[in-house]
């Protein structure tokens, strides 16, 4: 009985999930897109540029930027344990602290840039994006790197896209070199080129 | 007597007898007086030999029984012994005896003459008596006052010496003890006295000697000493750090004249000065170290990497070594016999194995080859072919592929001149002779260039060549590179003077507009020609402002070609000369942007060899260490160029990029190849 109940309980729950996300859907594609998004986000009272919908995309394992679809939408709401507006929002304070964990953090950081890619074989970001997205995924836990790196970004002519081997070395620079006096950073070592060339622009500055 | 059991009375009767006997000979020797002592002491010593002899032979049954049986010391070496301690050591002879010893020496070091068959004799006795007798009465004391007596010797030549005549001084001390030795002392004092003349003449004062003001090792090798650098060299070879300390002065001191000789701006307007000036460097240090350094390999290796240190300072180098070679092939060879073309040609690849890059030399060796062989300019074909095997031998099949295929295409084409007018003899008559080369695209450093408009009858000549060629070889495409011919023109002046121009295609074009114009401007042979106007420019330059060879008269007369001039036929143009060669204002050495160009080129190329490199190391070693992958790398690279690690590390991100590579997961350093 317990088994059954428990069966159903959940089945209603997918219920509930299902129909949370064919009122967001639109009903010609059968997904959820930016505008649905949008009223998403609204009901939800989050900024659609707020980190914890690219949390929650990342939950969703979301594929295409600016769409969810059914399957990614049930992957995380099931996960999150919320059939509602109101479940999914208090569930968030949780989401963030998972994403926080160093262990889950990495995935996290990754999927950013993945889920950045809109195009076909597309492998690098352009520098305005990344800045953004530096911004918004590592920014409240390095200030200070990312406000450097950011302008530095800005500044220098030598690369204008950012491909993954360089994203995933800002983050390894974030957690592993100290700042601002550099002391740790060791040129002869592996870091991705266009950090060499960030370190020598902020040591330039440092006098 | 020992058969009656008296052995050991006749012994010591021996012994008792012989002391006494002795005794009163070092009294004789003793009242010897000055110069008599030696030769008193040597007579006596004789006597006593004698005497010796004698005795043994007396009392040779007692030498044979009795005392070994009852273990006493034989008659001879008793009677030495005896000698020893009654004269030798009696406390009035042993003393003088080495005073007068050493004072003969030291009169002999200052160039007094002494008996040297007295000395011999009784150091021979001292040795006689036992090596220690000769070591502790003797060796020892001798060593001790050649230590000082050369001390203060070298204290005195040093300060009013030159270190020449120091050197040649101390080689003759040395010398001196050797003849010593020889003469009368013991040989193995040899060393000993040479070790001391080597530490207290030359140990102690070699830096000061080394770096003596004005005479020093800087100053022979500035003046080619042969004989005094000959002579440190073997002297200071005798002593620890001796030959380190001159490789190091040498290595120095060439390092800087070399460097200055490749950054001074008044030899580098000069590259064929330039290379010149490196090969005398060389050829002053190869006489050096073959004359007075016995071609010592130390001190030739340190000629290398001198020469590899400061000719790389210059990064034009490589281009100059290929203008040298150029102005050789051109025309300093006229005249040369095969084996000195030879030996210049080796001196040159002398210099290319210092480079480090390798690669830009290749660059701009095409570039000066393709003009030498275009404009017909080699001197000797086989000084070229000799050259290109010895590039080939040294950096490999693949370095030298496009030069051979660029001498292959000036064979080729002509050959198929000589088809072509083989084909159209007939036709064509009294035509102008074209002469064409077909030059394989990408064998030659030629850049993509606007074919101008040619004359007319010189146009419809090459397309006759063109559908010829085609003809024979389908599929082919052919563009004109005008920018690099050159043409022969027959041309008449207003008084009927007769010349022959020798003039670039450019040239030609401007100048047979002029067969039906008085008058043209410069707008006018723009449009006619269709000369991209830089090119044009120079080429209006070299016809109308160079003295004696103004075959066109401008208006407004200057130095620059403006666009609003206007130009004429010379009517007065004059030269003693029958055949007048118009050259184009060019530039030998290459000027800041097409330095430039050339450098962007070479880095360009660079990126795929680099790729090639890394992804070849990665396939066989699968993971490994960025150090250890910008090290080999580095390493087989090094015989064409010097990789720079940044732009190493750019071409493993590319790879990354495009996921030939990847990084490890935990460990940053670590590279994986995927297969």
């Amino acid at each position: 009985m317990l088994c059954l109940a428990t069966g159903k309980a959940a089945s209603k729950e997918l219920e509930r999930i299902d129909q949370l996300f064919f009122s967001y859907a639109n009903n010609s594609s059968g997904l959820i897109d930016p505008e649905g998004i949008e009223s998403f986000c609204s009901d939800l009272e989050v900024d659609h540029t707020d980190v914890r919908i690219l949390m929650l995309a990342w939950k969703m394992q979301a594929e295409k930027q600016g769409y969810f679809t059914l399957d990614e939408w049930r992957r995380g709401l099931r996960a999150l344990r919320a059939d509602t507006i109101v479940k999914l929002k208090k569930a968030l304070p949780d989401l963030d602290k998972e994403v926080r964990r160093p262990s889950t953090f990495e995935d996290f950081y990754t999927y950013a840039f993945q889920y950045c890619l809109t195009e076909e074989k597309q492998k690098s970001i352009d520098i305005e994006s990344i800045c953004v997205l530096l911004d918004l995924v590592l920014g409240s836990r390095f200030g200070p790197q990312v406000d450097y790196l950011v302008q530095y970004l800005k500044t220098q002519t030598d690369y204008k896209v950012i491909n993954m081997d360089q994203w995933k070395g800002f983050y390894r620079f974030c957690t592993e070199i100290s700042f601002p006096d550099l002391s740790n950073y060791d040129p002869d070592s592996a870091w991705p080129w266009i950090l060499d060339n960030f370190v020598d622009w902020m040591r330039a500055k440092q006098g | 007597m020992v058969l009656h059991k008296f052995g050991e009375k006749l012994y010591s009767g021996l012994v008792g007898t012989m002391t006494l006997h002795l005794q009163e000979m070092a009294k004789t020797i003793e009242a010897a007086q000055g110069n008599l002592f030696l030769e008193e002491l040597n007579r006596k010593w004789n006597d006593h030999n004698k005497a010796l002899q004698m005795i043994r032979d007396i009392l040779m049954y007692m030498d044979r029984t009795f005392i070994p049986s009852n273990r006493k010391t034989p008659v001879h070496e008793l009677g030495l012994n005896l000698w020893r301690d009654n004269v030798i050591h009696s406390s009035k002879i042993q003393t003088r005896l080495l005073d007068t010893l050493l004072e003969l020496i030291q009169k002999e070091r200052t160039g007094e003459i002494i008996n040297r068959g007295l000395m011999r004799n009784i150091i021979k006795m001292l040795m006689d008596l036992g090596s220690s007798v000769y070591q502790e009465d003797f060796e020892k004391h001798f060593l001790e006052v050649s230590a000082d007596f050369y001390r203060a010797e070298s204290q005195d030549f040093i300060e009013c010496c030159d270190c020449g005549d120091y050197l040649k001084k101390a080689e003759r001390r040395l010398n001196e003890e050797i003849e010593r030795v020889s003469l009368y002392l013991d040989s193995k004092s040899e060393t000993k006295i040479t070790n001391v003349v080597e530490k207290e003449m030359i140990a102690s004062h070699m830096l000061r000697l080394v770096h003596m003001d004005n005479s020093g090792l800087v100053n022979m090798l500035i003046d080619d000493k042969y004989e005094d650098l000959g002579r440190m060299y073997n002297l200071f070879r005798r002593v620890p750090n001796g030959l380190p300390t001159i490789r190091d002065v040498m290595t120095s001191h060439l390092r800087e004249t070399g460097k200055q000789l490749v950054t001074d701006a008044e030899k580098l307007k000069d590259p064929v000065e330039f290379v010149q000036c490196l090969l005398n460097e060389k050829d002053k240090y190869d006489k050096i170290i073959n004359l007075a350094f016995s071609n010592d390999k130390t001190f030739q290796n340190a000629l290398n990497s001198s020469f590899e240190y400061f000719i790389n300072l210059n990064p034009r180098s490589p281009e100059f070594i290929s203008l040298f070679v150029d102005e050789k092939l051109r025309k300093g060879l006229k005249g040369v016999s095969e084996e000195d073309v030879e030996t210049i040609l080796d001196k040159v690849m002398m210099l290319f194995r210092y480079l480090q890059e390798k690669d830009v030399f290749e660059k701009y060796y095409k570039q000066h080859l393709a003009k030498r062989l275009l404009s017909g300019k080699t001197v000797s074909d086989d000084a070229e072919r000799s050259l290109i095997v010895k590039l080939k031998t040294e950096c490999g099949y693949q370095f030298t592929s496009k030069l051979e295929g660029m001498f292959t295409d000036m064979k080729t084409s002509q050959d198929t001149m000589q088809g072509f007018y083989a084909a159209y003899a007939a036709e064509l008559g009294d035509s102008p002779t074209l002469v064409v080369q077909v030059l394989t695209t990408g064998s030659w450093p030629t850049q993509p260039s606007i074919t101008c408009n040619l004359p007319a009858e010189m146009s419809a000549l090459c397309e006759k060549f063109r559908s010829y060629y085609l003809g024979t070889h389908t599929g082919r495409r052919l563009s004109w590179q005008t920018n690099m011919g050159t043409a022969d023109l027959k041309a008449i002046f207003g008084k009927g003077q007769k010349h022959e121009l020798n003039v670039s295609t450019y040239q030609m074009c401007v100048l047979m507009l002029f067969n039906s114009a008085d008058r043209l401007s410069y707008k006018e042979i723009e449009q006619a020609t269709e000369i991209p106007s830089s090119d044009l420019r120079r080429c209006l330059q070299s016809l109308a402002c160079v003295k004696g060879k103004n075959v066109l008269r401008k208006e407004p007369m200057s130095k620059d070609i403006g666009e609003e001039d206007a130009f004429f036929v010379n009517d007065k143009f004059a030269s003693k000369f029958y055949k007048v060669k118009i050259g184009t204002v060019v530039a030998q050495k290459e000027s800041e942007p097409e330095k430039q160009e050339t450098r962007q080129r070479v880095e360009e190329d660079r990126k795929p060899q680099i790729e090639a490199a890394i992804v070849r190391i990665m396939k066989s070693r699968r993971v490994l260490d960025h150090n250890n992958i910008i090290a080999e790398v580095t390493k087989q690279l090094q015989s064409r160029f010097l990789a720079n690690p940044g732009e190493i590390k750019k071409r493993i991100e590319s790879l990354i990029e495009r996921d030939f590579l990847e990084r490890d997961s935990s460990d940053r350093r670590l590279y994986r190849y995927l297969a």
